[in-house]
């Protein structure tokens, strides 16, 4: 009982603090900066502490502190990680400088999962990114931080809408069906971030867009099966550690604040004819068309711009007192996207408390997060600017029935992406929390021996909603009784996890070190998805707010739960600092695989060897400060696929599949495909790697080489007729492959007392390939579908080729270099492409003299062969200026705007209106649509300058201890051969997506 | 402290032992377990097995699809179904580029056309449906779910109806793969890839199959509409018997003969008066029909389907107001093959000729050009009093599988190929009703000279064309590949005639692949 009152009242006391603010007991403040004595570095977060108190404080990331000092202090203590402490005695002045020696660098520490190692210790491919070395600019997703930072980590955003999705591979997607994500594990608390919308109605955009990234510490990503097997059947995809800042116990409190405001803009235009052209165009092509074309010149496509803005204001309380840290910090964020009606706004709060209990034998780790988002989605009109006849007018005012827009009011017709815009409601609200308590205990009994729970949850709530008004054209001609529409989709996810551990570590003599780590984990996750659509609204005067009477309703619910259990364990053991062994093991239980493949067995083991400490390499140690060889091999799975694929279950059919018996209209039921020996992929990994440093420390790095295989594969593939109860069934039947090569280098170019240069450059060369597809040799699947006609595939699935490879019949090229036009009969046999010899065209490859299908070749792939990261920081006295280059290479694009807007007959696709072309026609002079010509494939190679800062820092000012000033400027330019607006295409296939930004940013940063 | 740190670990082991129940209930879906526990249950079941001609999947008009090895909405089974004994034909064309689709027509399909590969899977798709539901509601399930008498009865003859659905789709196999995979509710998802069977085999099976459970099935014309009776079961062996040359080499002409008299003499079906009243709306009563797929423009919807049917064949100068719907798909117009089989292509005369030709030209051109080549927009969503139907997407429309001229048209087939049991003079009467219905008099009345095989084959194109059946007439009468010629047909204008082994489709290539007890047909 006492405890509990004790207990308490601390916490009572941690509130106190909070509100108060520990820096008004001060009574005398002393500054300074704090750097590294030989290269004139400023040194962020070190710590100073009046010696014998528990006052103390960290530097800031310029170096500089601020610290309220007792009267009666003599000396302060400055320490840093790998560098030696020093003490100061307290004079008169109120500015302490000081300058901190490198000592041996060795209890610089990494997270892994279910606790930290020395990085020395480190067996497995562990990368850790600090705040310092983040990505600046008007980030909305975290994920954007580490962009280029990390070899073989490709974190590619698919569109240029704020706060979208990004794909994010790590040494490659191990799968095709089952997902390719990451785990994240955001302060030991494993989250599923898969996008969920049963009702097909997105619920919103990146699920990662609830963490700040002002709260943001470090990402460790784990990339080799020896680091991520204790993850077991989430550890395929690699896991992202994300640890967020946390206040230290006995370091003064300080107020920082973070704030910009930021504009974009759209850089390029998309080849679409513009007014005169596509009127020149339709007096050739069409000429019997010109009466319907308008007297405006208009450009759809800048119709839907907008100048972006938004601002981010981040403001944070760390410090701590005895026994006890603390961190709390709100921030907001509003981003517009550059498409008009596309809009993201976060409020978010943090909070972290640390407290020692029971004279340091009770440790309590508490994180609480929090965000609300709200969404405004563009209606997605981005392909009715592509399409809508540019010499027709934005309004017509005589049109009342689409509000005074001009539209066709036809069936098939483009929509008029203004009306759309301006019309058109579309909401997502959501509010998402993340939160544990970690609980470690020193047990006495056995020394070494510690006890650790943790228990979190993490829940996200939220709604889309969107609203057309009746005025709004849909795809159906006035008039239209189901006009207006209001839709509506909730979700409600939650997911509890409790892991309780026990770790003992021990120095078994003076030469071997142990440390073990045994544990279990119950993680549970429950989602509910109801939902309805109301169409043909009475009336639209409420807006998104009621429902009205309507002509249709349309609801659904949907719930969605899965388990998983799981017992792991580690164990460390080096022996004399030279030979590091690690082992895991992992067992899962997972509900979405039933009878014997519930639970799976996730071994790992690693081998480092630190060759700098071997007598015989003693003369190595003039060239190497660094030198240590790296061996892992591990079994890690995937279980990213829906729930219950192994059971037999019924689905009920909705309202408007029903059959009618009689006079009455029966519910439908459908048995549904399974099949009940569904398994997780296994993937078994090989890495060996070396990190080494030379040149005194000047020079870092690692290079490594991987090769993961994935076997039993989830792939839906055809089956026999006859074994499932449909085609296409989720099945174990494939294997992939990548294997590939990794250099990551670190370099100090300059290090004088003004001037500082870090450079870090990294790149990864990684080939993927379909190993196996059990029962299908030779023939592919085809997948990769693209606009244009119903069913049209460019991609395939192909045993020997990297997955989601091109698929397309090969174009004859003309002496003019083009692609030979499908309306002339080349080889002269009576018959043109047009009218379907396409042997005229394209290349008879299998010789057989006619030109089908089976003409068609594998050729490219849409993922990059290589990818590269450029980071340079740059600091002459009070300036600093850092930029990333991030590039892609062998990536290629089929460019699917020019296949579907590129031919003449599209001109005349519909008598009630005429559409516009994509310029490639003009050097085509394709009458017919040509989807599977390689001419649309192209090479998008690129480099692009995601983003350059230049900031100036001013210290002791004013009131605050830092001032800091800067300016970015992101996507600054891509070069690229690429013909369409952007290389970077998710998928591979250029469909309209939103477009990017080039974005600045003005920033401040104060520190109090 | 040691309390704490006892408390600690205990709670911890106790936490352990007790929570690694991983039995969870799937709460989103249905199992067997939970579904058959009510009876209607395997009402809903069988609606579905039914339906499975009609719609794609569980949300409509798409969503949740039953097979995904193409678009959903070309994943129909009457549309490609429709389209395979159609457009391959010289009763339609269509404009549309869709890879594969103007293969069909150019007689150019491969095992990888997605058109074939559909209808493959969908054949399939029904027969492993019936299956489950013959696995499911056998006595011993029954009894154990304790399912009522009342309930009992209902589902004997719901067994009945998945056998013959299965005989349907499996007839359907034959007809256009020939050698199919064979497979029985023995062999239970997950077993072994089925054997092939021939197609005389299966052609066997089917006859007993339908001869087995005649007596579970209602009697003609008694059943709920929407679900076959004894009089489409006899119309099935109908075409069965009539085409037994083609599937199994036997001369069955006799027992076409006495099944299309079962049908005729029940008496529960006379001809629609009004020929194009077969294809609208309200078609649901028409006296004619024997058995329909139902559509309905707020229940029953898809993208395949009539919803395909009506609005593919719309577009030129076509007003689609008058078909009833939003807006035409600029698809399907016929050939002169087919126009050229009316004296007169106005409908004045012979009001089967439901041609469009205003802005139409007759000749194909350019078959990507809709206006070339006449329309045919012979189902609309209207009604017989001009009503329109209850969505402009989705018609309230059914498609006739089996009608009252068909029965007609098989008994005087089999008559003149010489099958017993029936006479020349009937066969002539049942030929010149249908012509008198077309005619409004008996002007187009033929004689008996006149009734000759070519003449059927030509009438039936006349009563039934758009109906799913000219390519298995074709075949039946040595026109489809290497005789007959009709304009594009090989893939030139004025038509060339074709390979034989084009009389049966490939089996999709991606079934040969993962079954190795599949030889695929000839030529492919």
């Amino acid at each position: 009982m006492k405890l509990e009152v004790n207990f308490t009242l601390r916490w009572l006391a941690v509130l106190a603090i909070l509100t108060m603010g520990q820096w008004v007991m001060a009574q005398r403040t002393i500054t300074g900066t704090v750097t590294d004595a030989q290269t004139k570095e400023p040194l962020i977060g070190a710590n100073i502490l009046v010696l014998g108190s528990s006052t103390g404080t960290i530097t800031e990331f310029d170096g500089t502190y601020s610290l309220s000092v007792p009267a009666g202090a003599t000396t302060l203590e400055f320490s840093y990680t790998g560098y030696t402490t020093q003490q100061v005695a307290v004079t008169a002045s109120s500015v302490i400088d000081v300058a901190l020696s490198a000592g041996q660098i060795l209890d610089e520490v990494v997270v892994i999962g279910y606790g930290s190692v020395r990085k020395e210790d480190a067996t497995g491919v562990v990368a850790a990114i600090s705040s310092k070395d983040f990505n600046r600019g008007a980030i909305v997703s975290a994920d954007q931080l580490i962009a280029g930072k990390v070899a073989g980590v490709q974190i590619a955003t698919n569109s240029g809408e704020p706060g979208g999705q990004a794909t994010i591979r790590v040494r490659g997607g191990t799968s095709v069906n089952a997902g390719n994500e990451p785990l994240y594990v955001i302060d030991g608390v494993p989250i599923d971030n898969t996008p969920i919308n049963p009702g097909g109605f997105s619920n919103g955009r990146n699920p990662l867009n609830f963490l700040n990234p002002n709260d943001i510490e470090t990402f460790t990503v784990l990339k080799d099966a020896s680091a991520t097997a204790i993850y077991g059947s989430r550890g395929a995809n690699g896991v992202i550690l994300i640890t967020t800042k946390k206040g230290k116990a006995g370091s003064a409190g300080r107020i920082t604040y973070d704030g910009y405001v930021n504009t974009a803009s759209i850089s390029g235009q998309p080849d679409i004819l513009d007014a005169q052209a596509f009127r020149n165009v339709v007096t050739f092509k069409a000429p019997n068309r010109i009466e319907q074309l308008g007297s405006s010149e208009t450009n759809w496509y800048d119709e839907m711009l907008q100048t972006s803005t938004g601002q981010s204001h981040n403001l944070s309380l760390t410090g701590g007192a005895e026994n006890i840290g603390y961190r709390a910090s709100v921030g907001y964020q509003n981003l517009t996207g550059i498409l008009r009606a596309s809009e993201t706004e976060r409020t978010n709060f943090a909070l972290n408390i640390n407290n020692n209990l029971l004279d340091g034998k009770l440790q309590i780790n508490a994180n609480l997060k929090g965000a609300f988002t709200k969404d405004q989605f563009d209606p997605g009109v981005v392909s009715s600017a592509w399409t809508f006849d540019p010499t027709q007018a934005v309004y017509d005012p005589s049109n009342t029935i689409y509000a005074g827009y001009n539209e066709y009011g036809v069936t098939l017709a483009p929509r008029n992406p203004v009306s759309a815009i301006e019309q058109v409601q579309d909401f997502g609200r959501s509010f998402r929390s993340l939160g544990n308590i970690e609980l470690t205990y020193n047990l006495d009994f056995i020394p070494g021996l510690s006890a650790k729970v943790n228990a979190g949850y993490d829940v996200n709530n939220g709604k889309r909603e969107r609203f057309q008004p009746t005025t709004y054209a849909r795809a159906s001609a006035a008039p239209d009784p189901l006009a207006g529409e209001l839709r509506n989709e909730n979700y409600t996810r939650l997911s509890g996890l409790l892991e309780t551990y026990l770790n003992y570590k021990r120095e078994i003599s003076s030469s071997q070190r142990i440390d073990l780590v045994a544990g279990y984990s119950y993680q549970d996750f429950k989602g509910e998805f109801p939902s309805f659509r109301a169409f043909g609204l009475s009336t639209d005067i409420f807006g998104l707010n009621s429902t009205v009477p309507a002509t249709q309703f349309v609801s659904n619910t949907s719930i969605l739960n899965n388990r998983l259990i799981s017992f792991f364990g580690r164990a460390n053991y080096s022996i004399s600092d030279k030979y590091l062994f690690t082992a895991t093991i992992r067992r899962d239980g997972s509900t979405r695989f039933g009878g014997d493949n519930r639970w799976g067995w996730f071994p790992s083991a690693a081998f480092a060897w630190r060759i700098l400490e071997e007598d015989f390499a003693s003369g190595l140690s003039n060239i190497f400060s660094d030198l240590k060889l790296r061996l892992g091999w591990g079994i890690t799975g995937n279980e990213s696929i829906p729930n219950f694929g192994y059971l037999p279950t019924y689905s009920l059919g909705d309202f408007r599949t029903r059959y009618q018996f009689g006079d009455a209209f029966v519910t439908t039921a459908r048995p549904n495909g399974y099949d009940a020996n569904l398994k997780w992929e296994e993937t078994s990994s090989f890495n060996v790697g070396l990190d080494f440093g030379f040149g005194n420390g000047k020079f870092s790095g690692a290079i490594e080489y991987y090769l993961k295989q994935t076997n039993d594969l989830l792939f839906t593939v055809n089956v026999p007729a006859g074994t499932n109860l449909t085609d296409r069934v989720l099945t174990n039947i494939g294997e992939v492959r990548n294997q590939g090569v990794e250099l990551t280098l670190n370099a100090v170019v300059l290090n004088t007392r003004d001037i500082s240069w870090n450079v870090g450059f990294n790149a990864a060369l990684n080939n993927n390939e379909v190993v196996a597809i059990d029962g299908i040799s030779d023939q592919g699947v085809l997948v990769g579908g693209i606009s244009g006609g119903v069913g049209n595939n460019v991609q395939i699935l192909q045993v020997g080729s990297p997955v989601n490879s091109f698929f397309l019949f090969q174009h004859k090229i003309g002496t003019d270099g083009l692609p030979l036009r499908d309306d002339v009969d080349h080889n002269d046999n009576g018959t043109t492409a047009v009218n379907g010899d396409l042997s005229d065209i394209y290349e008879d490859l299998n010789g057989d003299g006619i030109v089908n299908d089976l003409d068609k070749r594998v050729v490219n792939q849409p993922a990059p062969v290589a990818i590269l990261g450029l980071t340079s920081n740059f600091n002459y006295k009070n300036l600093d200026l850092s930029f990333t280059f991030r590039g892609s290479l062998g990536n290629y694009v089929y460019n699917n705007n020019a296949s579907n807007y590129g031919y003449y007959d599209r001109l005349t696709l519909n008598p009630n209106y005429v559409n516009n072309l994509h310029t490639s026609v003009l050097e085509t002079k394709f009458q017919r649509p040509q989807y599977f010509s390689d001419y649309y494939l192209e090479d998008a190679s690129f480099v692009r300058l995601d983003n350059i800062t230049l900031g100036y820092t001013l210290n002791g000012k004013a009131v605050f201890n830092t001032i800091r000033l800067y300016a970015t400027a992101q996507n600054v330019f891509v070069l690229s051969k690429y013909k369409g607006l952007d290389p970077e295409v998710g998928g591979g296939i250029d469909n309209n997506p939103y477009p990017r930004a080039r974005g600045f940013i003005f920033g401040l940063s104060l520190g109090l | 402290m040691k309390r704490i740190s006892n408390i600690l670990l205990a709670s911890a082991l106790v936490f352990m032992s007790a929570c690694t129940d991983l039995e969870l209930e799937p709460l989103g879906s249905t199992t067997p377990g939970v579904f058959f526990q009510d009876e209607s249950s395997y009402r809903a079941f069988i609606a579905r097995v039914y339906a499975g001609l009609a719609i794609t999947g569980q949300s409509g008009p798409a969503g949740s699809a039953d097979i995904s090895s193409l678009d959903e909405g070309f994943s129909n089974y009457l549309r490609q179904y429709w389209q395979l004994q159609t457009l391959t034909t010289d009763e339609a064309v269509i404009a549309w580029g869709d890879e594969g689709l103007p293969e069909l027509h150019n007689h150019a399909w491969t095992s990888a056309n997605q058109f074939v590969r559909a209808m493959y899977y969908r054949v399939f798709f029904q027969v492993s449906m019936a299956n489950e539901f013959l696995r499911e509601s056998t006595d011993d399930k029954l009894a154990a779910r304790g399912v009522s008498e009342a309930g009992k009865a209902d589902i004997r003859r719901y067994r009945a109806e998945a056998r013959f659905l299965r005989a349907l789709s499996y007839w359907h196999g034959i007809d256009l793969f020939a050698n199919v995979p064979f497979y029985t509710e023995e062999s239970a998802v997950g077993s072994a890839a089925p054997t092939q069977a021939s197609r005389k085999q299966v052609f066997d099976f089917i006859e007993s199959e339908l001869a087995a459970i005649e007596s579970d099935m209602a009697a003609p014309g008694a059943g709920e509409y929407g679900r076959a009776d004894r009089a489409a079961l006899w119309m099935l062996q109908a075409k069965l018997f009539i085409n037994a040359g083609v599937y199994a080499g036997e001369n069955r002409n006799t027992d076409a003969i006495t099944v299309t008299k079962k049908v005729i003499d029940s008496g529960a079906y006379s001809l629609q008066e009004t020929y194009q009243h077969l294809f609208l709306t309200d078609n649901q009563n028409s006296t004619e029909t024997i058995w329909a797929i139902p559509f309905d423009g707020q229940s029953t919807q898809t993208w395949g389907g009539m919803t395909y049917l009506v609005h593919a064949p719309v577009g030129g100068s076509m007003d689609p107001a008058q078909w009833g719907i939003n807006g035409g798909w600029f698809g399907l117009r016929t050939t002169k093959a087919i126009a050229n089989l009316f004296t007169d292509v106005s409908g004045a005369t012979d009001e089967r000729a439901l041609f469009y030709t205003s802005g139409q030209n007759l000749e194909i051109e350019s078959i990507s050009n809709f206006t070339d080549g006449y329309g045919l927009p012979k189902f609309r969503n209207v009604s017989s009093a001009g009503v329109g139907g209850s969505d402009l997407d989705h018609p309230d429309t059914d498609f006739p599988i089996f009608r009252l001229a068909d029965a007609y048209l098989i008994y005087a087939e089999a008559v003149l190929r010489g099958g017993q049991g029936g006479d020349a003079a009937t066969a002539l009467s049942y030929i010149n009703e249908l012509r008198e219905r077309a005619y409004n008099n008996t002007s187009g009345n033929i004689t008996a000279d006149q009734l000759t095989l070519d003449f059927i084959l030509d009438e039936r194109a006349r009563e039934m064309y758009w109906e799913g059946y000219r390519r298995q007439d074709l075949v039946r009468f040595d026109r489809f590949t290497a005789n007959g010629i009709w304009p594009w047909k090989g893939g030139v204008k004025e038509g060339k005639v074709t390979d034989t082994y084009r009389n049966i489709f490939p089996i999709p290539i991606s079934e040969v692949l993962t079954n190795r007890n599949l030889k695929q047909n000839d030529g492919y």
